[in-house]
């Protein structure tokens, strides 16, 4: 019993971090319908931020995180810039093939920039510390992670449902031309959502290399699990993906270990085939 | 109209690219010089490995093409061989992928006129690349690609410098065996951890029919996909078999986030025994600090060897400049610098640039390798190192401690590793 | 009257551009350098892969990250032909293609139903299952993969040792073949039917079009020929093992040929590979050993800058040279 718990709550912490990830996504993707190929890069991106915040001023992965928010988020908006907004309006496939082109860039800069290395921080305040809870083991940053998804996602669902500038982004992902005609500058609106939705994955790269190691190919399976999460969720529903991330997290960890570990993948991508055969616009979606 | 232009457009492109093929195989000045190819990953999820390997080979043709009269090290203190015949290098990329580097070793030596390759880690790609030089009849050197199947070929013109997954098995189990019998460790069970790749199967496989012919049982056997985001279950899997020796291959980031996790869940087995893997990383202890402790491996050169190789921190001190970030040799690049080695040896002996000669004179001899532990080199039929040696180490204090064979060993073992709430 | 001379125009031109591939292995430049052979194999390749592709998803709009699993099971059906069995791998070869269509129908028949992105990312699901499980099924060789050992080279085992002459005409055949049937699906009334379905199913059933029985066809049909180039593929690197041949990676280069070159046209492919293959082989050739993946950050870039700039590829480029010649000439009268 106590090993079914503890493999029920890791599940469960992973998914939240998986939820972490995927929340970006899932906002550019509802806003834009653009899929994001570049995600898992910028994740790595702020891994290596946050990790070099680290490395030389010392400085801990809970405060690097914000700054990795705020650097991805230019990051994000740069992208819009340069790449996304020429994309817009042309063939669906075209935001795509652009962005994969540049996880491509980005992947390999950073490796021509900082070797292939694997990198870890040393002696950070949340790195290695666990509690025990009832017999469960709790791991502290994992613990961390998964109290930052929640609290971000339901800032990013709060901004969206009940400000005016979510009341914006509502009306540019219904209609676009409809909510230009309404006074909306859709082009200021997409730039801030992708910015935004690069801010969250910069939050949990920022977080993540108290126990995880950076390297140039940290963020293909995450990338992968992301679009997994949202696309389980239904077009750009935040409690959707927070729904699909934690189911997710559950199947990763019960087929790892009740079936065998090489299972795991195998067990979420095929709970996403079934969810989508059964409800085909995700379980959120309408 | 339209089709006309547009049939001059398709016919610009394909003419375009016939251009650059022709330049590109342009003649090559003839001058004392031995092109070898080095064909590594240098780009890829295992790229690190790959440019260390690369360094190596660099640093092997830097001792020997000039005048290092300081160095312990055959053919270094005179330059080049064959009477000033000088080795130069070609680099090339195989991602990791075996159709790459099966085009990538055409290319080498078809295009860049390559007398022999070096490559090319990952046994999966050393495969199709070796094959390319067997069917040219060229000499293939491999220093550390540690599938046995490689040299079970009957090639002729192949060679391998490092010990398989195989003899690293055996000196696992040979190793519990002596811990049960004179530390009364009480070692009866084995779990298996690794890679689901083909290094990691090969190594998993040697080491089951090793445990299991030295009648150990094997209770876990837990294969993950490299990359991983998490190893929650596999960890969970092998603290509920709980095995008192654990076998892993386990591969850079992996083998942090494998030794983080296990911390996470408080669980460790009486030893851990690791293949030529992220265990002997040199940046691994500063990466892991204390949680990289008491955990064992097979090792074929760490910098701790200084007294049983006493040629080696030299040639480092080149290895050295040559990396970014800066980091000594470790078991899999150094056998990279003794393939160039011991192939200059055997050309400088054999007096002849004729692959086929310099091929048999490779199988005829025994070659003097200060870089090797054993200090020699000798190969079987198929190509395999038979001196090929490694040690069993443990990390304590940050450093890599030989602890066995007992007659090679500078520090006694701690066995069972230390809890990690004891640290 | 007008229309046959313009096809007959086109058919001049296809028949013109296979004889060209023909003598290409006459010229010094193929014989001289295996590099240049191999760059010329790989862009045939590649572009009967990307073409393939182009049936389902240029001509019937279904853009499917799935092909490298049939491509796959092509490569695996020849490579279990040879490694486990022992034989020639020409019944491997057909039979992986038929089998891969088979799968193809099996896991499209209830992707289908998905719209857009939930289909695309269907795919990459089926993509990542099918390596994770070939990677443990050991009976296929598993993480170990199968590796060819030495047989006699001829077209009876399809393998080549010395020379690539060989493998450069059994790609052109399967490049004429793979063409050949989409020129025929062009003219033809399956091909009416596919764009039909691409412009909207509503519209398609509309007009008496059974859009699931289209597109079963159409993925059977590409999966089938997709399949066959797997199996050159297998043939050509002596070697197959899931992350080889069944990756996202290799799934991203069918899309990224087709789209590169122009999406549901019918030199888009070539186009594609044609640019793509070289500059990825020659990038690699050059940059590839200074190590930092410079050949990859270029190969990255100009994927971004050709999909900015031209999202209708380069067939879209072609056509507005000539429509800006052409206007300028309606100016001159």
């Amino acid at each position: 019993m106590a090993t079914f718990l503890q493999v029920a709550f890791d599940g469960l912490l992973n998914g939240l971090l998986y939820a972490l990830v995927a929340a970006g996504l899932s906002l550019i993707w509802g806003v834009m319908d653009v899929i994001n190929f570049a995600h898992g890069e910028f994740l790595m991106i702020a891994m290596y931020f946050s990790y070099w915040l680290g490395f030389i001023w010392k400085i801990d992965p809970i405060i690097s995180s914000v700054a990795g928010g705020a650097f991805v988020f230019i990051v994000g908006a740069l992208t819009y810039r340069l790449v996304i907004r020429r994309t817009i309006g042309k063939s669906a496939m075209s935001a795509l093939l652009a962005t994969f082109g540049l996880s491509m860039l980005i992947k390999n800069i950073c490796l021509n920039r900082f070797s292939p290395n694997f990198r870890l921080l040393q002696d950070t305040l949340l790195g290695g510390k666990t509690f025990n809870l009832a017999g469960i083991i709790i791991p502290v940053p994992q613990l961390v992670i998964g109290l930052v998804a929640l609290a971000l996602l339901f800032v990013v669902y709060r901004l969206v449902k009940k400000t005016r500038l979510g009341w914006a982004i509502q009306a540019t992902a219904m209609d676009k031309e409809a909510a230009e005609l309404m006074g909306i500058n859709t082009e200021r609106i997409y730039l801030l959502v992708f910015g935004l939705g690069g801010a969250c994955v910069g939050i949990a790269g920022g977080l993540l290399p108290s126990y995880l190691a950076v390297h140039p190919e940290v963020g293909a399976l995450f990338s992968l699990i992301a679009f997994v999460c949202v696309a389980m969720g239904g077009f750009g529903s935040i409690p959707g993906a927070l729904l699909a991330s934690l189911l997710i997290g559950l199947v990763e960890a019960f087929a790892g270990f009740y079936i065998a570990p090489v299972f795991k993948y195998v067990a979420v991508f095929g709970l996403y085939l079934v969810v989508v055969m059964v409800r085909p616009r995700g379980l959120f979606g309408w | 109209m339209k089709k006309s232009l547009f049939s001059k457009g398709l016919l610009l492109v394909l003419t375009a690219f016939l251009v650059v093929g022709a330049i590109s195989g342009a003649a090559v000045a003839e001058e004392k010089v031995i092109k070898i190819g080095t064909l590594f990953p240098l780009t890829g999820p295992v790229a690190l490995a790959g440019q260390r390997c690369r360094a190596a080979v660099e640093t092997a043709a830097e001792v020997i093409n000039n005048a290092h009269p300081e160095l312990q090290v055959p053919l270094a203190a005179q330059e080049g061989v064959l009477d000033g015949y000088k080795f130069v290098l070609v680099h090339a990329d195989h991602q990791g992928k075996p159709d790459v580097a099966k085009s990538e070793a055409e290319r080498l030596f078809d295009q860049e006129k390559v007398w022999g390759i070096i490559g090319c880690y990952n046994s999966a790609a050393t495969k199709p690349a070796s094959f390319v030089a067997e069917l040219k009849q060229r000499v293939f050197m491999c220093g550390c690609s540690s599938s046995g199947a490689l040299t079970e070929r009957d090639f002729k013109y192949f060679f391998r410098m490092a010990p398989t997954d195989k003899t690293e098995s055996l000196e696992f189990v040979e190793f519990i065996e002596w811990a049960n019998e004179h530390k009364g460790s009480d070692i009866k069970t084995v779990g298996l951890i690794y890679e689901n790749t083909e290094f990691g199967k090969h190594a998993a496989e040697e080491g089951r029919m090793a445990a299991e012919a030295g009648g150990f049982k094997v209770v876990a056997d837990v294969a993950f996909n490299p990359g991983a985001t998490n190893l929650n279950s596999e960890v969970q899997t092998l603290k509920a078999a709980n095995p008192d020796a654990v076998f892993g291959a386990c591969l850079g980031g992996d083998y942090t986030l494998w030794v983080r996790t296990m911390k996470q869940m408080d669980w460790l087995p009486k030893v851990a025994l690791n293949y030529c893997t992220g265990y002997q990383d040199p940046i691994i202890v500063g990466q892991l600090g204390d949680d990289a402790n008491y955990f064992m491996g097979g090792t074929g050169y760490a910098p701790e060897f200084a007294e049983l190789m006493p040629a080696v921190a030299a040639v480092e001190e080149i290895y050295k400049t040559k990396t970014d970030p800066s980091v000594p040799f470790d078991s899999d690049s150094i056998q990279e610098a003794v393939a160039l080695l011991v192939l200059a040896q055997a050309i400088e002996k054999s007096g002849s640039l004729d692959p086929t000669v310099v091929a048999e004179t490779l199988h005829a001899n025994e070659w003097e390798s200060p870089l090797s532990m054993g200090g020699k080199v000798a190969f079987a039929p198929g190509g395999q190192n038979i001196k090929a040696m490694s040690m069993l180490t443990q990390l304590q204090g940050g450093e890599y401690k030989r602890i066995y064979p007992v007659d090679l060993a500078d520090t006694e073992p701690v066995i069972p590793m230390v809890p990690w709430k004891d640290r | 009257m007008n229309t046959t001379r313009k096809m007959s125009r086109k058919d001049l031109f296809w028949l013109g551009l296979l004889a060209f591939f023909a003598v290409i292995p006459l010229t010094p430049w193929f014989s001289h350098s295996s590099f240049a052979q191999h760059v010329m194999i790989q862009v045939l390749l590649y572009s009967s892969m990307a073409q393939a592709w182009n049936i389902l998803g240029g001509y019937c709009g279904q853009t499917s990250f799935g092909h490298s699993v049939f491509f796959g099971i092509g490569a695996y059906g020849t490579g279990m032909a040879v490694v486990k069995f022992g034989l020639i791998p020409w019944p491997g070869i057909l039979a992986g293609a038929v089998i891969a269509a088979m799968v193809a129908v099996a896991i499209s028949y209830p992707c289908f139903k998905l719209k857009g992105h939930y289909f695309a990312i269907a795919t990459f699901a089926i993509v990542e299952i099918f390596n994770r499980l070939f990677m443990v099924w050991y009976w296929v060789g598993g993480a170990i993969g199968l590796d060819y050992g030495f047989t006699e080279p001829g077209w009876k085992n399809f393998v080549w040792y010395q020379s690539k002459v060989g493998y450069f005409y059994g790609v052109l055949l399967l490049f004429v073949l793979v063409f050949g049937i989409v020129r025929w699906i062009e003219k033809h009334r399956f091909g009416f039917y596919l764009r039909a379905v691409r412009e909207g199913q509503e519209t398609a059933e509309s007009l008496g079009v059974n859009s699931t029985r289209v597109k079963l066809s159409a993925m059977a049909l590409s999966a089938f020929l997709a399949a066959l180039c797997g199996a050159f593929f297998a043939q050509y690197n002596y070697r197959v093992d899931p992350p080889m041949v069944m990756s996202l990676d290799m799934s991203m280069k069918f899309v990224l040929i087709t789209i590169l070159g122009g999406l549901g046209t019918f030199y888009g492919p070539l186009l594609g590979a044609a640019l793509l293959i070289p500059l990825q082989e020659y990038t690699r050739a050059y940059l590839g050993g200074i190590g930092g993946g410079v050949d990859l950050i270029i190969f990255g870039l100009l994927i971004v800058v050709v999909v900015v700039y031209q999202p209708r590829g380069i067939m879209g480029i072609l056509d507005r040279i000539v429509n800006r010649i052409r206007r300028s000439e309606g100016g001159g009268k």
